[in-house]
């Protein structure tokens, strides 16, 4: 049976959440504005359906309100260092193809790495604080994906900035719940289980 | 035997006496009442450009023995047009209902039959009891990207149509408007109101998933709206209403990170505190009534310039030292 949460410990985690929040909130709006001026750029269509994609961390979830904070905390972290791999891959795409004739798309791609790669390292924080251990990356990463067409890429751009947007409301209603106190411990619901 | 025809509005309706012969003679009713010969064709009765009014029950009976040889109930209609159909989430994260209309009556029963894909996967959208032309859907799963595509079809007699519906999770997010909308004055305060709200009801899970609130209010007299959002809380205190003068407010709410706003709430109405008017001579209260009638709108209290305390003289004829002033400086100028 895990212990009881001390106080300065709920404190430290409910401020955690806050700047979480803050941060998710920020990175969703970022993200969002990113994908209108991407989908122009691209010359691409908005309502085109992008079928999931190999290494695309997909926010759909069933049962979201029967997970364990622990759960939510290892999930959000698994998909935000994948955006980050994602994104600096996007990055450097971007780069390839235009150099330097779309500087502001170059610049807000920058941008929302570092907001997601901020937000890794809260994630990282929180589960510190509960003193789970943070699963180590996976070595070098996956093998490279195969080299894919510049349609392709710009497809699977679509794809990234999409479940990005997807995950950062996903990870300000995990972190809502993560704020929330436990009523018997005191305790985060789901934290002071045993993994 | 009897049965039921249905034919279109302007149509040509041919009804034949059963098994009679063309040649046979017959008297055909509506209602119970004799249709003129000149409807006829020989046994057959032929009614032209057919009304919505011509429903109704027809009858051949055979011309001697008065035997009733066929019965038919016919009902006058159109074939549906493309219905209305409309989705929404106001009870988030649970999931979301459907309904539906048809623009226009076609004045004969309709079925309607309602497909809900998600992906690959068919959903079942259970039928509501009340109201009928609506049914409900649990979300499955949260946060995806992948569409709900909803077709609605509508069959009766005289042909069908369909509409579909295509949206993402987060689109239909639409909570109902706040409950309980209660709008007080606060005492010695005659510019505040104290408003205050509920969540709407139907919202399942608030803490987890906090609504945010557009509140806006106006005097009955004047027609623009001041506009407050809130990002949370369920109270407001508006500090700059004009005294003494009757507000309405209304109050409309949204998630905090997806969706729409909702319709506005009821609308409350309210009066500032005002001070009670303290007892006067007579002589005074004329002055007062006269002044009243034609004053259209008090100032608000702050652009008072004289206090009780500062008047000199009395009665019609007091003047505060401030209005003294300003009036001897004016005939200074003018000297």
């Amino acid at each position: 049976m895990a212990a009881a949460e001390s106080p300065s410990s709920a404190l430290r985690r409910r401020d955690l959440c806050s700047r979480g929040i803050r941060l998710a909130g920020k990175m969703r709006a970022d993200v969002v504005d990113l994908l209108d001026a991407y989908v122009e750029q691209q010359g691409l269509d908005a309502s085109a359906s992008v079928a999931a994609v190999e290494g695309v961390p997909v926010a759909a979830v069933e049962r979201w309100d029967e997970q364990t904070g622990t759960q939510r905390l290892l999930e959000n972290l698994a998909a935000y260092r994948a955006f980050r791999a994602l994104l600096a891959q996007m990055l450097e795409e971007q780069r390839e193809q235009l150099g330097e004739a779309d500087a502001g798309l170059g610049r807000a791609l920058a941008a929302l790495l570092l907001q997601v790669s901020a937000f890794a390292y809260h994630l990282e924080e929180l589960l510190r604080l509960e003193s789970r251990g943070i699963p180590g990356e996976e070595g070098d990463g996956p093998p490279p994906p195969p080299r894919l067409s510049l349609f392709e890429q710009k497809l699977r751009g679509l794809g990234v900035l999409r479940e990005l947007a997807q995950w950062a409301v996903r990870s300000v209603r995990d972190l809502r719940q993560l704020a929330k106190p436990s009523p018997a411990t005191g305790a985060a619901p789901g934290l002071a289980e045993s993994p | 035997d009897s049965h039921i025809q249905y034919e279109r509005v302007g149509a040509d309706v041919t009804m034949k006496c059963g098994s009679m012969d063309w040649d046979a003679a017959v008297t055909w009713t509506a209602n119970g009442t004799d249709i003129d010969e000149s409807h006829l064709n020989g046994s057959y009765l032929i009614l032209k450009n057919v009304e919505l009014s011509q429903s109704g029950q027809y009858s051949c009976y055979e011309g001697s023995s008065w035997h009733l040889k066929y019965q038919t109930y016919l009902r006058v209609g159109t074939p549906p047009k493309e219905p209305v159909l409309m989705c929404r989430s106001n009870n988030y994260p649970k999931g979301f209902y459907c309904s539906w209309h048809l623009p226009t009556p076609t004045y004969i029963p309709n079925s309607f039959n309602i497909s809900v894909i998600h992906g690959t996967k068919d959903m079942v959208c259970e039928k509501d009891a009340v109201p009928k032309n609506r049914c409900h859907i649990r979300y499955l799963q949260l946060f995806s990207t992948v569409k709900y595509k909803v077709t609605l079809t509508v069959t009766n007699a005289l042909g069908k149509n369909f509409t579909t519906l295509t949206f993402d999770e987060f689109a239909i997010v639409k909570p109902d408007p706040p409950e309980s909308v209660v709008a007080k004055p606060v005492p010695n305060n005659p510019r505040r109101l104290e408003v205050s709200w509920q969540n709407p009801s139907s919202w399942p899970d608030p803490e987890s998933f906090p609504l945010k609130f557009f509140l806006r209010y106006r005097p009955l007299i004047l027609d623009q709206w001041q506009h407050v959002e809130l990002s949370d809380g369920t109270s407001h205190t508006i500090t700059d209403a004009y005294a003494g003068k009757e507000y309405i407010i209304q109050v409309a709410a949204k998630d905090n990170d997806i969706g729409t706003w909702s319709d506005w709430s009821v609308a409350v109405h309210a009066t500032p505190w005002t001070e009670e008017p303290k007892h006067l001579t007579t002589e005074a209260q004329i002055t007062e009534t006269t002044s009243a009638s034609t004053s259209s709108f008090m100032a608000p209290p702050t652009t008072k310039i004289c206090d009780k305390g500062a008047m000199v003289g009395s009665g019609a004829m007091a003047v505060c030292w401030t209005a003294g002033l300003v009036v001897a400086a004016y005939s200074v100028l003018f000297i």
